[in-house]
């Protein structure tokens, strides 16, 4: 029985986060740790800023020397086989002095070797932006214009509520998630929320969520749980689609619109 | 006397193994490549025009409806991206780390080359094949360049492209011009520079390397900050086979974004040669001239979209063309000959420039960069179009290109000097089109929905009078080229992430439609 429990709060959790899922497509990852949060990394970061910043910039990005990000000596290093020899005897012809086991423990060489990985695997993992994305960033906006907004030119009251189904939306989506949502809530392509009304040469009429719909065909499940499809030229279909206002108002936002919208939402905890 | 006749005897046994080795070779002399592609497809594009039409007429419209199955192959593989080459009868096609040769009137696999790539690179994609009499050149996500044996596929040589290290790979499908291999690099994150090399086919052994940004000094370099190391790791990576004008002796490609991606600042300027058209002298690699779709890009909007050549009459005079349906949503015409800007029109609507400079190029608004807060942008980074095949058709004289209707908000994402990608934006909603543009006033002749989504499939146009394509719902589609009008369409179970292609085999003309990891060949019914 116990295992059985289990399996049902299992799936129960499944289900509870399934819609979520759903909704954000490949929005909704959990994020990837910074390669930067790693102890051995961020005490590199110290003892780097102490010993190499002047030269090579904090972020180890270049000042009065080269950046070690784009380094060809660091990309090629394994375990510190090519950067600790340079560290070790300098590039005196270049203006770089020698670190001794004096200066720099092989401890703290090591260090600052994971150090620089770390900066190298920040820069080839720049290409996205992680579902934890701070909010401090995206809140730029003026909630009170955000909510004129809502309740008047984006036409947003007209399908929702602040007291209904946006309740406590804030408290619900991350950030960047939020401001994903508002601006489109359906995975790009998918037939979503869309129902058809069907009607049939015999003139009876069928109504149902889309399942498919392309050019030739269209699918639907019934109210009672039922899929049926046609050929495009054998009926007539009207569709009923609740994102339609969200894609009209994609072509019409300003960015403060965006903004101002994505302050007001976040107030509704 | 007896001289004489040893002579005359081994001089006839020399023929005699001559002609044998000629009935023998399989192989393709590079002279093909300047005839219109009939009873082969012998390059990515089929032709040195990348107008990827053919002049075979047997499937047309009025029979296309009746187009059945000659074969499937399943390549038990990844998507299938590349353009297969077809040499007397023989398919090469590839995906990353992987070529078959396959028997164009069976479907049945000859052979299958698997290469081991060490180092781990990048498996976005691989375009296919270059083919040099019986030699096969192949790029690998580890960058390097690969020669095989076309008969069995055994490796002749591996050469080194690029640093896998910093972030190097390659995928595009070489192009194969006289005595000129032409293969490139790709990258993606890391700030490398880009560039285009000619090999020798026999050896591999470089001729010429045209880097995509000038060294600094010479012309273009003050398209970017002096005292920094920016023109250095700017780059713009030529990712997708280009296009050569015989006569013109001249090759031209398109040139990929600049890096940092989405990070401006720390390389102002107009970023010379990042998001450009160049045309190249073929024996040299010098450039004779460019144009550049976007200055300054922020957008991964790079340039590499088939620069397709075509004669044609502009403002009532005979010109040779050059035209590109380009990432950041606008169709370009110029005269290839020197380069002269002749037209530039929305391809599909956008939101991101306030208007065409007098140069051609359209002006972008600076609140449409990528921001901390979010700006949304219409196309996204994946662009109003990208690497799928456009075509032109010289019967209706129409342009076509697949084209995405998309937004995203980007967002700029570090701080301090950016590297890498520094940003990224999140795709909202999209809905694709195949549109039909005239070159001659770049006005929309007609569209076609493909649906919601991103479409990547590619076009193939043909004398029949047919189009061929594929939808977001899994339809291979033929349509009228003149209306846009569907003549055929069929359930393939998944969207085509390559384009399509033809030839004429016994008599026969074969459609090629490769649809994920399968490959369709479509033939008009033996009755006909």
């Amino acid at each position: 029985m116990p295992r059985n429990l289990y399996l049902r709060a299992a799936i129960g959790l499944l289900y509870g986060f399934l819609p979520i899922a759903c909704l954000f497509g490949q929005g909704h990852r959990q994020p990837r740790p910074s390669p930067m949060a790693n102890p051995f990394a961020e005490a590199g970061a110290k003892t780097f800023a102490q010993n190499c910043g002047f030269c090579h910039g904090n972020d180890a990005t270049g000042s009065r020397g080269p950046d070690l990000v784009r380094s060809l000596a660091v990309n090629h290093d394994k375990d510190g086989d090519t950067i600790d020899p340079i560290v070790r005897n300098g590039r005196i012809d270049k203006g770089m002095p020698a670190f001794g086991a004096g200066t720099l423990s092989d401890q703290k060489l090591a260090e600052v070797v994971a150090f620089l990985h770390a900066r190298t695997l920040e820069a080839r993992r720049s290409a996205g932006v992680s579902s934890d994305y701070p909010l401090a960033k995206l809140l730029t906006g003026n909630a009170q214009e955000g909510k004129a907004y809502f309740d008047g030119a984006g036409g947003c009251a007209r399908c929702h509520s602040v007291d209904g189904d946006l309740k406590g939306i804030a408290s619900r989506y991350q950030p960047l998630e939020l401001q994903q949502l508002f601006l489109y809530p359906g995975p790009t392509g998918a037939p979503t929320d869309r129902t058809a009304i069907i009607t049939l040469p015999s003139g009876k009429t069928i109504e149902g969520k889309v399942v498919h719909l392309d050019e030739f065909s269209i699918a639907i499940r019934d109210s009672d749980g039922w899929y049926h499809s046609w050929n495009l030229k054998d009926v007539q279909i009207r569709l009923k689609d609740p994102l339609s206002a969200h894609r009209e108002l994609l072509s019409k936002y300003t960015d403060d619109d965006v903004h101002n919208l994505f302050a007001y939402l976040e107030t509704l905890k | 006397m007896i001289w004489p006749r040893m002579l005359i005897f081994r001089n006839l046994c020399f023929c005699l193994l001559l002609s044998v080795g000629l009935l023998a070779a399989q192989g393709l002399d590079p002279a093909k490549l300047l005839q219109p592609p009939t009873d082969t497809w012998p390059t990515y594009n089929g032709d040195y025009s990348g107008r990827r039409y053919s002049t075979l007429s047997q499937i047309n419209a009025a029979n296309v409806h009746d187009l059945t199955l000659a074969w499937v192959f399943n390549a038990n593989s990844r998507a299938l991206k590349s353009t297969p080459l077809e040499v007397n009868g023989i398919l090469y096609f590839t995906v990353p780390n992987n070529v078959w040769a396959v028997d164009a009137r069976t479907g049945r696999q000859i052979w299958k080359y698997t290469y081991e790539d060490k180092q781990g690179g990048d498996l976005i994609g691989n375009r296919g094949l270059g083919m040099y009499h019986n030699w096969l050149y192949f790029e690998t996500p580890d960058a390097h360049l690969i020669s095989l044996e076309a008969k069995d596929g055994t490796v002749r040589w591996n050469k080194q492209l690029g640093d896998p290290q910093l972030g190097y790979f390659a995928t595009m499908a070489p192009l194969i011009v006289g005595e000129h291999v032409l293969v490139s690099v790709s990258g993606d994150v890391t700030d490398i520079p880009g560039y285009l090399e000619s090999v020798d086919p026999e050896t591999g052994d470089m001729q010429w390397r045209w880097n995509t940004e000038p060294s600094p000094g010479e012309p273009g370099s003050e398209s970017w900050p002096r005292n920094s190391d920016a023109i250095t790791h700017g780059g713009g990576m030529p990712w997708m086979t280009g296009t050569y004008d015989p006569e013109l002796h001249l090759v031209y490609w398109g040139i990929g974004n600049p890096n940092p991606v989405m990070a401006g600042d720390v390389r102002q300027g107009d970023n010379l040669y990042t998001c450009s058209i160049v045309a190249l002298n073929l024996d040299t690699g010098k450039l004779q001239w460019y144009f550049q779709p976007s200055p300054h890009d922020v957008h991964d909007w790079d340039a590499v979209q088939t620069p397709v050549l075509f004669d044609g009459t502009f403002d009532g005079k005979p010109r040779r063309l050059l035209a590109q349906g380009s990432r950041n949503g606008y169709f370009f015409v110029l005269d290839r000959a020197t380069g002269e800007h002749l037209l530039t029109a929305p391809l599909i609507s956008t939101n991101w420039a306030s208007g065409i400079d007098q140069r051609g190029r359209p002006i972008a608004k600076l609140t449409k960069f990528p921001t901390p807060n979010g700006s949304l942008v219409s196309p996204g980074s994946d662009g109003a179009t990208n690497w799928m095949a456009p075509s032109f058709d010289p019967q209706t004289n129409l342009f076509y290109v697949n084209a995405r209707r998309m937004f995203s908000e980007f967002y700029l994402t570090e701080a301090g000097k950016a590297e890498g990608w520094a940003g990224r934006d999140r795709n909202l909603w999209s809905t694709s089109s195949i549109q039909a543009l005239d070159y001659r006033d770049g006005k929309v002749r007609w569209s076609h929905s493909l649906g919601d989504g991103e479409s990547v499939a590619g076009i193939l146009t043909t004398a029949g009078g047919v189009l061929f394509t594929g939808d977001n719902s899994g339809n291979l589609l033929a349509l009228n080229p003149e209306t846009g009008n569907v003549l055929w369409h069929v359930n393939a179970g998944g969207n085509m992430v390559s384009s399509p292609s033809t030839f004429q085999l016994d008599g026969r003309q074969y459609l090629l439609t490769l649809v994920q990891g399968l490959m369709y060949a479509w033939v008009l019914p033996d009755s006909q």
